[in-house]
């Protein structure tokens, strides 16, 4: 029980891979514990009366994962509209889209040019705000909060891949991992381990002293997967992440998605490809800024 | 900052010919900075020297070398608040005056002994010793002379056509004793009568001749009302205080300061509108990686401190640079010019520290507009920029 615990730091997961029962168990153990620790203590076997507390401790730790059981709808997005003028003319990119968004899910954004599923996207990842509706992570709704909060939910709880990669040229694969770490303050000393792990996981660690002009499409879209990871976060934006990839280098960076997808992490993928989309476990086809299918 | 030195480098033709627009404006800067520096510090020299006494010469000829007798002495003397009262005699040290010179020229001076008792600006001996009250055909000379004369202490040195021993080094000061030849009272009068035409040394003994006088107010006597009292109650003098020292030379020093420092702003201001430049293009330039900073966490003012680090940086350098090519010349023409003992230039800590301050600020200041642009993008736009 208690190795059990110890591997879940990371509260989030406790859910995602399916040990909600440990959390309930979590419970009963808690009392019965609890009642131990009483004896031991009382009966002044501090030892005994110790490893109790620990447990006891650790216990309550996983107790509290309930409440992320109960926020199990990661992201929801409330009748999203981001009415714009362009030129004097409002244009309504999206008409009052509603969706959640699960963690642990893969989820596909798909529709025609147009439809307004990059400006879903843009308005779920916080790059861009909507003129109505509500974005909630978990219980809070990000749309109501200050402006300048924003660049930290970025960086600790999201993550983006874009179509044409968006590494920074003059930086090495190294460096462009360790940028969002920078913005989120972690020590230097921690930023380059992390970026190594993050390019060990896209299998990179070959690579890491590399400039983008150095590396092929594929290894630039991984090199912009582990800077999309390297935070931890909570969820991946993609869009269209294999859009300038070929057929060979589709397949491999979508399996890089799906090894990580498997692991826990929750992606959300805009696509115009069928193959792309056929990967993920639910797609959504927005079509004239609503949503037209949710399978 | 390998980040920033990178963007850099990125279009370095551009960054170096920004920095060199900066080292120029700064090197224009340094060179007139440290003519402005050594003129100031003549002049500090000059109002210390004047602050509590009164100088007293021919009237009409406020710093001319038209003499005086010796004889006016007791008429100061006998003026309401005068303590005590020294002949000095003045003449330049090369035969012929230089038609054009920075600070006074090079000079040889003389007093009556005994004026030390009174003075507070004291000269201190580097080697050798003072003059003392009996010497004769004994000298004293400024640290630059050293080289110019090719004389230290136990040498000889001809003066007017005079032979005298070198006696003592003064110590060095920036200022106008470094270019002086003090020598005893009675050999500075024949030097001083032996430059007067014929039809003045038919009119006056050599033993009778002064430039002028030195005079030292009573305690609680303000010098200039001194001065005022001197020139009322003694006929034919013109008497100095030190507010009229400073009303003629402290007004026309601060008119040269303005002007040679704005030559050096006016270089610096080309210097900060190519940095504008060159961050405005490196900005336009770079719009989606500011897009993707922001997207992956950054904040406004991590964007502002990057932009403006950048600009400083190239501030910095380009004031490194200037400052190194301005002490350079600098240097050059002092040791050049330390041969004729009139040396024009001075690169104090202050100027260059001052200098190197106002590089970096001028490039931060020059990086506020790009870089508020720059933060102003919004993301998405920034993202969708080719």
């Amino acid at each position: 029980m208690t190795k059990t615990i110890l591997k879940l730091n990371n509260l989030r997961k406790v859910y995602i891979m399916g040990v909600k029962k440990d959390a309930e168990r979590a419970q009963k153990v808690i009392k019965k514990t609890h009642v131990k620790y009483e004896k031991a203590s009382a009966s002044g076997d501090k030892q005994t009366a110790n490893n109790l507390y620990e447990k006891l401790e650790h216990a309550q730790e996983l107790f509290a994962a309930e409440k992320y059981v109960d926020s199990y709808k990661y992201l929801t997005g409330k009748n999203i509209r981001p009415d714009k003028k362009e030129k004097g003319v409002v244009v309504h990119a999206l008409n009052g889209i509603n969706l959640e968004i699960k963690e642990g899910e893969m989820l596909a954004i798909m529709g025609p040019s147009g439809s307004g599923k990059s400006t879903l996207l843009n308005m779920l990842g916080l790059l861009d705000e909507p003129t109505t509706g509500q974005i909630f992570i978990r219980d809070t709704n990000v749309t109501s909060i200050r402006k300048n909060k924003l660049p930290e939910i970025r960086s600790k709880e999201l993550g983006f891949v874009f179509q044409s990669f968006n590494l920074i040229p003059t930086l090495t694969a190294i460096e462009n991992v360790m940028l969002p770490l920078k913005y989120s303050r972690t020590p230097m000393f921690e930023r380059r381990r992390l970026a190594t792990q993050a390019l060990q996981k896209v299998g990179l660690d070959d690579r890491l002293h590399h400039t983008p002009n150095e590396l092929s499409g594929g290894q630039k879209q991984r090199v912009a997967i582990a800077r999309s990871i390297v935070n931890n976060p909570a969820i991946i934006f993609g869009d269209e992440l294999t859009g300038e990839l070929d057929t060979k280098m589709t397949r491999e960076v979508m399996q890089l998605v799906i090894d990580l997808n498997k692991n826990g992490q929750t992606f959300v993928i805009v696509t115009h490809n069928p193959d792309v989309a056929k990967l993920c476990g639910r797609t959504i086809t927005i079509i004239d800024g609503k949503v037209a299918k949710n399978k | 900052m390998l980040e920033i030195i990178k963007n850099m480098w990125r279009r370095k033709t551009r960054t170096i010919l920004t920095v060199a627009g900066i080292a120029i404006g700064i090197f224009a800067l340094i060179v007139m900075g440290s003519i402005a520096e050594k003129l100031n510090l003549l002049v500090s020299g000059g109002t210390n020297y004047y602050k509590d006494k009164v100088i007293v010469t021919a009237k009409g000829n406020t710093f001319s070398l038209t003499p005086m007798l010796l004889s006016k002495k007791p008429e100061i003397e006998k003026v309401q608040g005068v303590q005590a009262v020294f002949g000095e005699t003045y003449a330049t040290l090369s035969s012929d005056l230089k038609a054009v010179s920075f600070g006074p020229p090079a000079s040889i001076v003389s007093e009556q002994y005994g004026a030390s008792k009174y003075e507070s600006f004291q000269t201190n001996i580097a080697r050798g010793r003072k003059l003392n009250e009996n010497d004769r055909g004994k000298a004293v000379i400024g640290s630059d002379l050293v080289k110019k004369l090719n004389a230290d202490v136990g040498k000889n040195i001809t003066l007017h056509g005079m032979k005298f021993q070198v006696v003592g080094v003064y110590e060095k000061t920036f200022t106008t004793p470094d270019t002086s030849v003090a020598v005893p009272f009675a050999d500075g009068q024949q030097i001083m009568y032996k430059d007067q035409p014929e039809i003045i040394r038919k009119s006056i003994e050599p033993s009778q001749i002064v430039y002028g006088f030195v005079v030292y107010p009573d305690k609680g006597t303000n010098p200039d009302t001194l001065a005022t009292r001197i020139e009322k109650d003694v006929n034919d003098v013109t008497a100095i205080g030190p507010k009229a020292f400073s009303d003629q030379v402290t007004s026309s020093v601060g008119i040269f300061n303005s002007m040679i420092y704005g030559i050096a702003v006016i270089s610096l201001l080309i210097g900060t509108l190519s940095i504008v430049n060159t961050m405005t293009m490196s900005i336009s330039e770079r719009v989606r990686e500011i897009g993707v900073k922001k997207a992956v966490g950054a904040k406004n003012r991590n964007i502002m401190t990057e932009y403006l680090t950048e600009a400083g940086v190239i501030g910095f350098i380009g004031g490194l640079i200037g400052l190194g090519l301005g002490a350079l010349l600098v240097n050059v023409l002092n040791s050049a010019m330390q041969q004729t003992g009139d040396t024009i230039f001075l690169l104090t800590p202050r100027l260059a520290i001052g200098a190197l301050i106002f590089s970096i600020i001028i490039g931060v200041i020059a990086g506020i507009y790009p870089a508020s642009h720059a933060v102003r993008l919004s993301i998405v736009k920034s993202l969708r920029e080719e």
